[in-house]
C-alpha cells in the first residue's frame, strides 16, 4: 500500500532536524552566541557588582533576556535563510511534485525547529546554571517562561516563512533577517543600551517588541512576583499581526499568480 | 484512458504559450515522445498536466496530478545532508529495509553516491538521482523532461539504455521531452509533435513517419552533385547539409539505392526517423498542409 506523504511524520521531522543542523549559522548565533553573550555581560555585571545582594537578580535577567536570542538565531534567521535558499532552488515545488503537501511539511518543519531551538534551550540552560549565579524559578515561572519563548518562536516562524516567501532570495531574505535580529537586540536592550534609555521614538517600538519583556521584566515573573501581562501581551498580538499580515500577502500573490 | 486534453490554453502575460484545440488522448501504457524546438510548449504541457501551470480548459483524468511522477529538467535537492537521508525522507522508507529500492540503487549503480551531498554529484549522477525517486514512486504515467541534457554522450547512453530496459516489461505509461530523437527512437512508440504552442500531430510514431515521409526516406549529403543526381525524385524538407527522398514504393527505393550506389554515394535508408518525421510534420504544417517539395 503507497504510504501517504501528506502526514507528520517522524521521517519528514528528522529530515527537517538534518536541514536545519546543516546550516552552521544556527548553531554560531543559536547556540554558541547566547551562551558568551550571556557569560560575558554576566562576569562583566558580577565584577562591578560583587558586594551586592541583587547580583543573582541581575544575572538571570541577563540570561533570561538573553535566551530570547535562542529563537531569533534559530527561527527567525535560520529558517528564513533555510527557506529562501530552498524556494530559491524550487526545492518546495519538487517536494510537491513528490506528493508532499505545503501544509504539512510546514508543520515537519515547525516541529523540526522546535526540537532544534529546544536543544538549544537545553545546552544554554545546562551552560547557564554551571557556570552564572541563576536563580532558581518558581514551577509557574518556569512554565510562563517557556510558554512565553514558544509562543514567541512560533510568531518569528510565521514571520520568518513570510519574508521568505515574499522576497524569494536568499540574500535580500538574509539582510532582512539579519537586520531584525540585530535590531530587536539593540532595542530590547541586549546589547548594553537599555530600553529607558532610549529616544522616544525607539523606545514606543521597543515596546511592541515581545523580546523587550522577555529581556527586561521576565525575572519578576520566574520568580513569581506579580506581574502586569498587559503591555506583554499587546505585544505578542501586534507581532502575531505582523505575521498574519505577511501570510496574508503571500497567499494574495499566489492567488493572482493563479 | 489515462487522460484526455479535451482543449487548454495556457497564456505567461499576453503570450499564448500552448494553445490545444484537438483532443490528445494518453492511454494506460502509452510511451509518448514529447518534440518540439525550444519555446513549442513542451515544458508547459507538463507542468499544466501536473497542476502547477495555471490553465483554461478541459481535461479528463482518471489519475490525480499528485499521482503522476514528473522528472523535471532541473531537480534540486538541500545541500544540508547526504542523498541517502533525502531519498529516505522523501521516499518514507529505509534503504537497508527496501528491496526494490536497493534494486535500484544497484540497477543504476548509485551505492557510491549514497553519502555524498547533491552539490557534490556529477550531472549523471544528479540525474540518476532523481530517476531512482521518481521510478519509486512507480505512478500511472511518468514525465521525464530532458532528462538528458547537458549529460555526455556516453553517460547519456547509458542512461537512456537503463531506462529502456527498466520500462521494457512495464505497464507504466510515460510521457519524455527530449531533443535528441535517438532516445525517443528507445523509449516511445507515440508522438506529440508542438510547435510554437500548438499541435502539430499527436499519433503512432510509425503512422506519423509514414503520413509525413512515406513509406521510406533514404537520406544522402546535400551537395551539388547529388542534388543534379537525384533531382527527378520526390524531396522531403531534411536539414540544411541534407537531402531526404521519399521511397513511397519498394520500385522507386530500388532506383534510387541502384542510382547512388553506381555513382558511388553513401546513403542512409530508414522507414521510423522521429527527426525526419518532426521535420516534416513542422514543414507541412507550416505550409497549410501542402508537402514540402514535390517534384
Amino acid at each position: 500500500m503507497k504510504k501517504s506523504k501528506n502526514k507528520v511524520s517522524i521521517g519528514m521531522i528528522v529530515y527537517e532536524l538534518r536541514n536545519v543542523a546543516g546550516n552552521p549559522f544556527v548553531h554560531i548565533f543559536g547556540v554558541g552566541f547566547p551562551i558568551l553573550l550571556s557569560i560575558i555581560i554576566s562576569k562583566a555585571v558580577s565584577s562591578e557588582m560583587m558586594e551586592s545582594s541583587y547580583l543573582s537578580e541581575v544575572i538571570t535577567t541577563i540570561f533570561l533576556g538573553i535566551g530570547a536570542v535562542i529563537p531569533l538565531a534559530t527561527i527567525l534567521m535560520g529558517y528564513s535563510s533555510t527557506c529562501s535558499q530552498d524556494i530559491e532552488k524550487e526545492i518546495p515545488l519538487r517536494m510537491q511534485l513528490f506528493g508532499f503537501s505545503e501544509k504539512y511539511t510546514i508543520i515537519n518543519r515547525l516541529l523540526a525547529e522546535f526540537i532544534y531551538m529546544t536543544l538549544a534551550f537545553l545546552v544554554y540552560f545546562i551552560v547557564g546554571v554551571n557556570v552564572l549565579d541563576l536563580t532558581a524559578p518558581t514551577p509557574s515561572g518556569a512554565v510562563i517562561y517557556i510558554v512565553c519563548i514558544y509562543v514567541f518562536a512560533a510568531i518569528l516562524f510565521i514571520m520568518a516563512h513570510g519574508i521568505a516567501n515574499l522576497v524569494k532570495k536568499f540574500g535580500l531574505t538574509y539582510m532582512i533577517s539579519m537586520l531584525i535580529y540585530f535590531g530587536m537586540m539593540i532595542l530590547s536592550g541586549m546589547m548594553g543600551i537599555t530600553t529607558d534609555q532610549l529616544p522616544k521614538g525607539l523606545k514606543i517600538i521597543a515596546k511592541l517588541l515581545p523580546s523587550t519583556y522577555l529581556n527586561g521584566d521576565f525575572y519578576s515573573v520566574w520568580v513569581g512576583e506579580k506581574y502586569n501581562y498587559v503591555p506583554m501581551i499587546q505585544s505578542y498580538i501586534f507581532f502575531f499581526a505582523i505575521g498574519g499580515i505577511l501570510i496574508f500577502v503571500i497567499i494574495h500573490r499566489i492567488k493572482r499568480k493563479l | 484512458m489515462l487522460l484526455t486534453i479535451n482543449n487548454m490554453n495556457v497564456r505567461y502575460g499576453k503570450t499564448t504559450a500552448l494553445n490545444i484545440t484537438t483532443p490528445i488522448r494518453i492511454e494506460a501504457g502509452d510511451r509518448i515522445g514529447v518534440i518540439g524546438s525550444n519555446g513549442a510548449g513542451k515544458t508547459t504541457l507538463i507542468k499544466s498536466l501536473l497542476g502547477i501551470t495555471h490553465y483554461t480548459g478541459s481535461v479528463e483524468s482518471t489519475i490525480a496530478p499528485t499521482d503522476m511522477a514528473v522528472h523535471m529538467q532541473f531537480n534540486e535537492y538541500t545541500n544540508s545532508m547526504a542523498v541517502k537521508h533525502i531519498m529516505e525522507a522523501i521516499l518514507q522508507t529505509k534503504i537497508r529495509k527496501n528491496e526494490k529500492l536497493k534494486e535500484l540503487i544497484a540497477y543504476f549503480e548509485f551505492e557510491p553516491c549514497l553519502n555524498k551531498k547533491y552539490k557534490t554529484l556529477s550531472g549523471g549522477q544528479k540525474q540518476r538521482f532523481t530517476i531512482i525517486l521518481v521510478m519509486m514512486q512507480d505512478a500511472p504515467l511518468t514525465f521525464y523532461d530532458e532528462v538528458t541534457s547537458g549529460l555526455d554522450f556516453e553517460t547519456r547512453q547509458k542512461l537512456v539504455e537503463k531506462l529502456v530496459s527498466w520500462y521494457a516489461n512495464k505497464e507504466n505509461g510515460l510521457c519524455v521531452v527530449s531533443h535528441y530523437y535517438e532516445e525517443l527512437e528507445q523509449l516511445t512508440n507515440k508522438l506529440l509533435i508542438l510547435d510554437q504552442g500548438k499541435v502539430v500531430d499527436f499519433g503512432d510514431k510509425d503512422e506519423l513517419f509514414k503520413k509525413y515521409c512515406g513509406r521510406a526516406l533514404i537520406v544522402i549529403e546535400n551537395n551539388e552533385k547529388n542534388q543534379q543526381l537525384v533531382a527527378a525524385y520526390k524531396m522531403l524538407s531534411a536539414p540544411g547539409h541534407l537531402i531526404a527522398l521519399a521511397c513511397e514504393t519498394q520500385e522507386v527505393e530500388t532506383e534510387i539505392t541502384e542510382k547512388l550506389i553506381k555513382n558511388n554515394v553513401n546513403y542512409k535508408r530508414s522507414n521510423n526517423d522521429i527527426e525526419m518525421t518532426f521535420i516534416n510534420a513542422k514543414s507541412k504544417a507550416a505550409s497549410g498542409g501542402k508537402d514540402h517539395e514535390e517534384k
